[in-house]
């Protein structure tokens, strides 16, 4: 059984690039092992963070994420690990574009230089996420994908993506963590122009198969 | 023949000790093993949002997973307990304690080849100190780190859980599992508890676990970093 990843680039609604996507960052190794690492066996009066781990956000600054969490003296308790599907121009989290052509790194935490959500000079407009999936004995996949629209009046050159995820836990007396964290950053073979007017999509699929 | 690029990927290794702590047989194989399952917990994270409000309670965000029965069962991936205190919970929990043999690593007898659907050890060892049944051990987690001496650098940690075995008779291990534990629950009750397998290999080798003796199976995840 292999697991890959590919990264599809759209612009206008046709194929520029697939590929592999060789990206995934460190604080993705962390958010998958500090939910392994947990126990899942709490007892009912048990409150507090269970698991948690430090991961590096995009301001260069080490938060913890919980991979088991209850709330303690507050109704309405609970969260998620690592959301991914950030809603119409949120541009906090979900698949991120921008201009950098750094090399990846393992440690990578941001992009290197990200295009902002808005209409403004130099902004994309983010579209909400879409997840798709299908599955079977021999080949299944996930797929989140992201539209960008450039209402900027100007061309905008896309070179690399990213995803970043959330982890949100609260209760009814306030949210308790809410931290965002670089997942996977690619670089592009070759930069995407987006013209005024037109789109941009870029596409995860994560994948299985036994071949 | 390039090698498959692959982001996720682990490595299995069993060391048999005889009952005065010799070892006895040993092996290292690459785990090539992640089922649906995993993949349906992936997909649920994708589909999450995070933010709820704080006076919000209730499911907001679900998976199907294919539990060890054969049923689709719910696993939670965001969700928010009513006025209770103590409310939350874990998507993937693999830390069993002592003597847990209902999530973890789980070791079975059988050689049935996967399919992606795969969805159970096909011949479970139980828990326990009688006839073909292995003693579990708690089950460890432990973070490697970040490893940029190798190419592509990779990340790891290992999942590890020992067996003994005080059964009378040799037991022969040729399949080894993850199964994940989705766990919610609030002062009152427990909300949900659904566990599903994540990953099965069959053994490239039967490791003979004699009367006494132990097995001690470590699995190391490797995210592949570039």
């Amino acid at each position: 059984m292999n697991l890959r990843c590919e990264l599809i680039v759209e612009k206008d609604g046709k194929e520029v690039y697939r590929g592999e996507s060789k990206s995934f960052v460190q604080n993705f190794a962390k958010a998958m092992m500090v939910i392994h690492s947990s126990p899942g066996n709490t007892s009912l009066d048990t409150g507090g963070a269970i698991t948690s781990v430090l991961v590096t956000c995009p301001d260069n600054v080490n938060r913890s994420i919980y991979g088991e969490w209850y709330t303690i003296a507050y109704g309405y308790g609970g969260g998620v690990n690592i959301a991914m599907s950030a809603s119409n121009d949120d541009d906090s989290f979900g698949i991120w574009v921008g201009t950098g052509t750094a090399s990846v790194s393992p440690t990578d935490y941001n992009l290197a230089s990200k295009i902002s959500h808005g209409t403004g000079v130099g902004q994309l407009d983010y579209e909400p996420h879409t997840v798709t999936s299908s599955y079977s004995d021999t080949y299944s996949y996930v797929e989140i994908s992201r539209v960008f629209v450039n209402k900027s009046g100007s061309d905008i050159i896309v070179r690399e993506v990213g995803l970043v995820a959330r982890n949100y836990w609260k209760d009814k007396d306030g949210i308790k963590n809410d931290v965002k964290f670089l997942i996977a950053r690619d670089v592009l073979p070759t930069p995407v122009t987006v013209r005024h007017l037109g789109s941009l999509t870029v596409r995860y699929r994560i994948s299985l198969s036994t071949t | 023949m390039e090698e498959v690029y692959e982001p996720l990927r682990g490595w299995i290794e069993i060391e048999v000790r005889d009952k005065d702590g010799k070892l006895i047989q040993s092996g290292r194989q690459r785990m090539q093993s992640f089922l649906n399952n995993l993949l349906r917990i992936i997909e649920g994270e994708a589909k999450a949002v995070g933010g709820a409000a704080l006076n919000y309670y209730g499911l907001v965000q679900s998976t199907t997973v294919i539990l060890q029965d054969g049923t689709s069962g719910t696993a939670y991936i965001e969700w928010y307990s009513g006025s209770s205190y103590y409310g939350g919970g874990v998507p993937m929990a693999l830390k069993a304690s002592d003597d847990d043999d209902t999530y973890g690593i789980i070791v079975g007898s059988d050689t049935t080849p996967n399919t992606l659907n795969t969805y159970k050890i096909y011949s479970k060892i139980s828990h326990g100190t009688s006839s073909g049944r292995l003693d579990y051990g708690p089950v460890s987690v432990d973070d490697l780190g970040l490893d940029t001496s190798v190419s592509p650098p990779v990340y790891r940690y290992r999942i590890v859980r020992a067996f003994s075995n005080l059964s009378g008779a040799v037991i022969t291990i040729r399949e080894v599992g993850l199964v994940a534990r989705n766990y919610w629950k609030d002062e009152t009750a427990v909300r949900n508890d659904v566990k599903f397998l994540i990953a099965r290999d069959v053994l490239s080798t039967s490791y003979n676990v004699p009367n006494g003796g132990s097995a001690t199976v470590a699995i190391t995840i490797e995210v592949v970093l570039g």
